[in-house]
């Protein structure tokens, strides 16, 4: 459930544990922001109002929030050293990520009564310590969630700010840090996973598109290590391809997928080879399509 | 028993060999059982006589008697005796010949009518010639005969001997065994053996031995054509062979063998062409069916039409040459082959080209033939060009430029992509007031010289007239001059008409903006340089020598060159060097990806400046110096202004001195770049765009457009290749409709005046009738809605014919059972383990540990602690409307769902499908309009709808007027699926207008009444909503898609989710304002209806 941004050490095994409401962003993420989105997210996350990011599979909604975690947690991250204890009048804005999905119910995020050796014990689901921990919990496309799971964002996400739990029979009050933050696709044609408009306007929602051609030739670049020339060239490859949406294209090709074929380009798979795998097979499995979307990367690619 | 024999006869008995006698005796006593005792006599006698004829007859006399019981039993007396007769008659010519008779009489009599008896003894006698070899022959023949008669005719067995005969007089032997092959083989070639025995018939003659080959390749090669067709096949047999073929067997093989291959249905063509070089060059056939089995390997059917076209025509100049083509054995034929069989036809590239120009311009293009767009005569003529006019992209039918398929489909995809540069680069974006990006603004300057130079002129004849006559009316203008007026009604126009040669300068603009697009290609596109440069080159090979042309067309030429991107070792006029610099310069400019089509016009101007000052005259071959143009250096303004005062001092030196030297032409078009017709589409835009905007502006008459029309240098060109010359009206109305405008009316005075709105009178309507509903509509200019303004009637459809459903279903039958299998896979996804129950199947783990947890608490636990698989109730409810409006009854385009075989799948599973595919596929194939696609797809979703138990309603909609809005039930959202439905559905027919609006929010009324979780309208419609009324001040469009996008956030707030879908391929410039962030979809095909429909509805409620 949690996207470990992960260091690399060199005599450590390669990974780092964190306990959820632990987990700091503590380099900063590559994010490029194209409108007026980082001082929207400021100025909500200041005044305490949830945010609902609106916009396609892959372009940067997740990293954004991960961006916005590390910036808003800056001064910590800069100053404090390694074991080092935090200083006086530091934040820190830690980053619980919950990628929803059909089974999630409430007491998942809540929490739970647990058996052990001594009789039971309560146990703290994410939610729970992200609120208590003062963390930006972000539910990654909050539609597939259990219904129920509405009924804990409503007290969180109104002046209230409390977390009712039923079982324990309390109710947390958020840490002033705290922030929800959800993502929510527009795309889904279907009409059963749809986002309530009680719970929608509950938030205020920032909208993200692919960025421009120039923007996202940047980040392509950035990201995957690719020449400009390259960058720019597939950058405009997923502006063509997102003209076809609409004309049997669910969704078009995500910066994401832009940056895979950009990474498969610098261990020196070929251009035309890299956008196949990476952006074609990937998109469509309609053999005209695809030949469609192959003939414009011919096209951009030598 | 008496005994009948006279004692002369016995006598007579007794000299002939004691066998005889014998044989009498051991069957007189069984003829007694079938004659009479005095034509007992008379059968006695004639066996004694058979055997008297010779010294050996009487064996045939002893085989005579043997038989007679047996033959006695078929016969009736009479023809008994004219049989034995016949005996007799054989006898007389030879013995072996009588005996062969009656050993085979037995079984032949049965099956043989008696009076055919003589005829068929003498068949056998005709074959006996005296010798020993023909009677062997004959005897054969005898002993043949009862198959031959059991299985044939007697008439074909007739045929059948002479044929024999006729062989027997070239070889005793071949006969022989060509009787026993005929027996074998005729009897199984059915009716086709007439024609098989008249064309081995006719080999005898010329070639007999091939009859026996024949003989024996018919019934192996017969079976691979087709049986309609065996008849025609041997015919052309016959036919070759009374001309004199020689090889009929190995035609008959090869022959077979070509129509095996040949699809079922189409050996009936290959024969037609056959039967047409019979006519005329009979030697030819052979050979073409010899090589059609290649031939149809490399082309398909209707190329193979092509190919053999090619060949007749070699045939009618030179036979020999014809043959051998036929042959593949010469060049031509191998060549045409090799060009046929790499060549690439649009439609089955069409699919990937639309989605590529799509995705290249990101607009709604689609890809049509350039055949479509001659045929609308708006300006376009030349059907091998490519071309573009804004929305759609024309591209010639057919490519066999090159020998290679994958080098075809490339030359298709540069020149799409040229054409969609057009609109990616904004060719026809030319705004004259933008300014220009690498050049100097000169236009500006110049229109206003311009200007100046026609009001003095104008002034000068208006002072000219008042002198002249000062009291005769007001001043006349001037006869059409450059910057006449009406040429300001596109941008383009009004750039062009600043110019007193409007050609050149077109040209001139056509050539600088074909090389600035294709620079921006070649850094935009790398992946296309390669196919771009072989099509350059192969462009390169046709140009016209530089050196041949005169002097204006020369420089023209060697921008054309240049804009090739061929920049070495080019022919320059040595005497106009830095004419030719100056214009490499100019090019060069605007190959760069800063350049814009406004830096286009300026560098056409400048070119013009520089190349109209010149005289336009050949010049000679040795002024020409190759020189390398690809880095002229750097364009500067001054040196330009400088070589253009040079230029206008020269000319001012040489006036009145000479000619203007030979008249401009324009140079020879580039094949790949099509017809580049900026203005044109600028025109119909703002045509189109007057006709959306009604009222703003005064919109054009059709004598303006006219005038315009007549002034263009786009059309100059056409009507100069002599099409469209006298007929400018009817060009003009085909514009005006291509554009949308309406028809002249013919109330006088009003033409396109603002139509009246007479319906925006009138208050309020009441529900008066039963079944009537009133409803708001939406106004969105006042933004506010109009009460009480429709009124809506429900009705009842009709009832038709319940066969219209059923067909459907079997139609679709394939499609059928796909979707219901794709329905019944969502029952499975219904059943969803529950948790927490009371009871269940089994104990729910983390509900239990929670509950233990809760009593070491002494918190009182849950006691729910099972769970079970439980049926998640389905809880959908739909109303589907259809739209009925009149534009339904537009009959859909079938050209493009030609079948054909190109495209079969080799796999044998794939095959069948796909053979079912097409036949239904062909049964569509007829007369079919939009409606009756809704009504199939609607019998389909029945079906598939009933099979989930969803509650849905069907209704159509239609109407006139707002008092009018027609809801027709088809199938009421609570009424039960029955056969009154199926019947309804046939009555589904097109009618009137659309108000969307109105029959949204009945609809809406009919699903808030349900009581389901998730409540479902699906609007299928076929174009914009409209109907009269359905508009304000000729707002027309926007007032109706605004109201239909209020109707539908209406049903939303009910908590029903609207979806729209609609055929039409336009839509997705209104969808997007009328559905506004609800869902849509624009089907392309329109075929696809009744496959997407269900399909659409099953991943909605999923």
């Amino acid at each position: 459930m949690v996207e470990a941004n992960v260091e690399m050490l060199e005599d450590e095994p390669q990974y780092k544990e964190f306990a959820i409401e632990e987990f700091l962003v503590r380099s900063e993420p590559y994010y490029r922001a194209v409108g007026d989105e980082l001082e929207l997210f400021e100025a909500a996350y200041e005044q305490h109002i949830p945010v609902l990011l609106k916009g396609p599979t892959g372009c940067g909604k997740t990293r954004f929030v991960e961006y916005m975690a590390w910036k808003l947690g800056r001064p910590i991250t800069t100053v404090r050293q390694e074991g080092q204890d935090m200083g006086e009048g530091e934040v820190r804005v830690p980053l619980v990520t919950i990628a929803c999905h059909e089974d999630l119910t409430a007491s998942d995020l809540v929490g739970r009564y647990l058996l052990d050796a001594q009789g039971t014990r309560w146990i703290d689901g994410p939610m729970t310590r992200a609120v208590k921990a003062g963390a930006i919990l972000y539910l990654d496309e909050v539609v597939e969630a259990r219904k129920d799971t509405t009924v804990l964002i409503h007290p969180l996400t109104d002046h209230r700010r409390i977390l009712p739990v039923e079982k324990t029979g309390n109710i947390i009050e958020a840490d002033d840090r705290f922030l929800l933050c959800i993502s929510y696709n527009p795309h889904y044609q279907s009409a059963l996973k749809d986002l309530k408009h009680s719970t929608r306007q509950r938030f205020i929602s920032i909208e993200f598109d692919y960025p421009p051609v120039d923007v996202e030739a940047e980040i392509v670049a950035k990201e995957s290590g690719c020449s400009d020339e390259e960058a720019h060239a597939l950058a405009r490859l997923g502006d063509k391809i997102r003209n076809l949406r609409e004309h049997g294209l669910a969704e078009g090709a995500s910066t994401r997928l832009l940056i895979y074929a950009g990474r498969l380009m610098t261990q020196g798979i070929s251009a035309r080879r890299a956008c196949q795998v990476a952006i074609v097979w990937t998109l469509s499995d309609e053999a005209e399509l695809q030949r469609s979307i192959e003939e414009v990367v011919y096209s951009i690619f030598e | 028993m008496t005994n009948p024999v006279s004692g002369d006869f016995l006598a007579e008995l007794g000299k002939l060999p004691p066998a005889v006698t014998e044989a009498y005796e051991a069957v007189a006593a069984a003829m007694g059982d079938s004659f009479s005792d005095e034509e007992l006599a008379l059968w006695a006698k004639e066996g004694v006589s058979i055997g008297a004829q010779t010294v050996r007859s009487w064996e045939s006399a002893v085989e005579y008697y043997r038989v007679s019981p047996e033959v006695a039993r078929s016969l009736a007396f009479a023809s008994f005796m004219q049989w034995a007769r016949c005996g007799t008659y054989l006898s007389q010519d030879s013995p072996t010949l009588a005996v062969a008779f009656f050993k085979a009489s037995p079984s032949i009599v049965t099956n043989l009518r008696p009076q055919y008896i003589p005829r068929w003894a003498g068949l056998g006698r005709s074959l006996y010639k005296g010798t020993w070899k023909s009677s062997t022959l004959a005897a054969r023949f005898f002993e043949v005969s009862p198959d031959l008669v059991r299985n044939l005719p007697f008439w074909d067995v007739e045929v059948f001997a002479s044929l024999i005969e006729a062989l027997s007089y070239k070889s005793y032997d071949v006969a022989a065994e060509c009787l026993v092959l005929g027996r074998d083989v005729l009897p199984g070639m059915g009716r086709e053996r007439e024609a098989f025995l008249s064309m081995s018939r006719a080999l005898t003659d010329s070639s007999w031995r091939e009859v026996k080959s024949c003989l024996e390749m018919a019934p192996r090669a017969l079976q691979h054509v087709e049986e309609g067709q065996t008849g025609r096949f041997l015919r052309l047999g016959e036919k070759l062979a009374k001309m004199g073929l020689r090889d009929t067997s190995r035609f008959l093989y090869d022959g077979a063998q070509a129509l095996a291959h040949v699809s079922a249905g189409s050996q009936g063509h290959i024969l037609d062409l056959c039967e047409g070089l019979l006519a005329t060059t009979p030697d030819a056939v052979p050979p073409f069916l010899k090589s059609l089995d290649p031939v149809l390997n490399r082309i398909t059917l209707p190329q193979l039409d092509q190919w053999y076209e090619h060949g007749v025509q070699l045939l009618n100049d030179n036979p020999e040459s014809g043959i051998a083509f036929f042959k593949i054995e010469s060049n031509t034929s191998e060549a045409l082959l090799e060009t046929l069989s790499s060549s690439l036809e649009l439609e089955r590239v069409k699919g990937i080209m639309r989605l590529y120009t799509r995705a290249l311009s990101g607009a709604n293009i689609e890809v049509l033939s350039t055949a479509e767009l001659v045929r609308k005569q708006i300006g376009w003529v030349d059907q091998d060009t490519a071309s573009t006019d804004g929305t759609k992209v024309y591209l010639p039918p057919m490519v066999d430029n090159y020998n290679d398929k994958a080098q075809n489909f490339a030359w298709f995809k540069v020149v799409a992509t040229h054409q969609v540069s057009h609109l990616e680069f904004g060719s026809f974006q030319f705004d004259f007031t933008t300014p220009a990006n690498v050049f100097d603004d000169r236009r500006f300057a110049m229109e206003e010289a311009i200007q100046a130079r026609m009001e003095a002129i104008r002034t000068a004849t208006a002072e000219h007239f008042r002198l002249q006559d000062a009291d005769v009316g007001p001043a006349v203008e001037p006869a059409d001059g450059p910057g006449g007026t009406m040429r300001v009604f596109t941008d383009i126009g009004r750039f062009l008409s600043l110019f007193e040669d409007r050609r050149m300068v077109f040209d001139l603009f056509s050539v600088l903006e074909d090389c600035r697009l294709d620079y921006r290609i070649k850094t935009e596109y790398p992946g296309i340089r390669r196919p771009a440069l072989d099509v350059q080159d192969s462009a390169l090979a046709y140009r016209p020598r530089i050196e041949e042309l005169p002097l204006q067309e020369a420089l023209i030429e060697l921008l054309v060159r240049m804009s090739l991107d061929r920049f070495d070792g080019l022919p320059v006029p040595q005497e106009y060097r830095e004419e030719a610099l100056m214009l490499a310069r100019i090019m060069h400019r605007l190959r760069t990806v800063r350049a814009s089509i406004e830096d286009t016009g300026e560098a056409a101007l400048r070119a013009y400046e520089i190349i109209s000052r010149l005289q336009n005259e050949q010049q000679p071959e040795d002024e020409y110096q190759p020189e390398d143009l690809d880095d002229p250096g750097e364009f500067s303004e001054e040196e330009y202004e400088a070589l253009l005062d040079k230029l206008q001092a020269a000319m001012n030196d040489q006036q009145g001195e000479q000619g203007d030297g030979d008249p401009y032409e324009s140079p020879e078009p580039v094949e790949y770049r099509g017809d580049f017709k900026p203005e044109m589409v600028q025109l119909l835009t703002k045509l189109q765009m007057d006709q959306s905007q009604m009222g703003d502006a005064e919109p054009m008459t059709q004598e303006e457009l006219e005038q315009l029309l007549q002034d263009s240098a786009e059309l100059e060109l056409d009507a100069q290749e002599g099409d469209v010359d006298q007929s400018m009206a009817m060009f003009a109305q085909n514009i005006m409709k291509e554009a949308g405008v309406p028809p002249p009316s013919n109330d006088p005075g009003r033409g396109y005046g603002p139509i009246l709105h007479d319906d925006d009178a009138g208050g309020e309507l009441e529900a008066l009738e039963p079944k009537t509903y009133v409803y708001d509509e939406w106004d969105f200019r006042a933004n506010d809605y109009k009460p009480r303004w429709c009124v809506v009637k429900e009705k009842v459809l009709d009832e038709g014919d319940h066969n219209f459903y059923n067909d459907s279903l079997r139609n679709y039958a394939s499609l059928l059972a796909h979707i219901k299998r794709q329905f019944e896979l969502i029952m499975p996804e219904t059943w969803r383990k529950t948790y927490r129950l009371i009871d269940g199947e089994d104990i729910d783990l983390n509900a239990a540990l929670e509950a233990w947890a809760d009593l070491r608490m002494n918190v009182p636990p849950d006691e729910k602690i099972y769970w079970r698989r439980n049926r998640v109730q389905r809880n959908v409810a739909v109303v589907f409307l259809l739209d009925m409006s009149a534009s339904t009854a537009e009959a859909i385009d079938e050209g493009r769902h030609s079948v054909d075989d190109r495209d079969a799948p080799d796999d044998p599973v794939e095959y069948m499908v796909w053979l079912r595919r097409r036949r239904e596929g062909l049964v569509r194939r007829h007369y079919k309009r939009i409606i009756d696609l809704e009504r199939e797809s609607c019998a389909l979703l029945i079906n598939a709808l009933e099979s989930i138990g969803d509650t849905y309603g069907i209704y159509g909609f239609s109407g006139y007027g707002r008092e009018n809005v027609e809801f027709y039930v088809i199938k009421d959202i609570e009424e039960q699926f029955n056969d009154k439905i199926k019947r309804r559905i046939d009555k589904v027919t097109p009618l009137h207008a659309t108000r969307m609006g109105s029959a949204i929010r009945h609809a809406i009324t009919k699903l808030e009444n349900q009581d389901a979780a998730t409540k479902i309208l699906f609007l299928i419609s076929d174009g914009r909503p409209q109907d009269r009324g359905y508009s304000r001040e000729g707002v027309e469009k926007e007032y109706a898609v605004h109201d239909t996008h209020q109707a539908l956030l209406e049903a939303r707030r009910k908590e029903i989710n609207p979806f729209c879908l609609t055929v039409d391929k336009a839509g997705h410039d209104y969808l997007k304002t009328m559905c506004g962030d609800l869902n849509y979809e624009v089907l392309d095909d329109i075929w696809a209806l009744p496959e997407r429909l269900p399909m659409l509805y099953r991943s909605l409620t999923m």
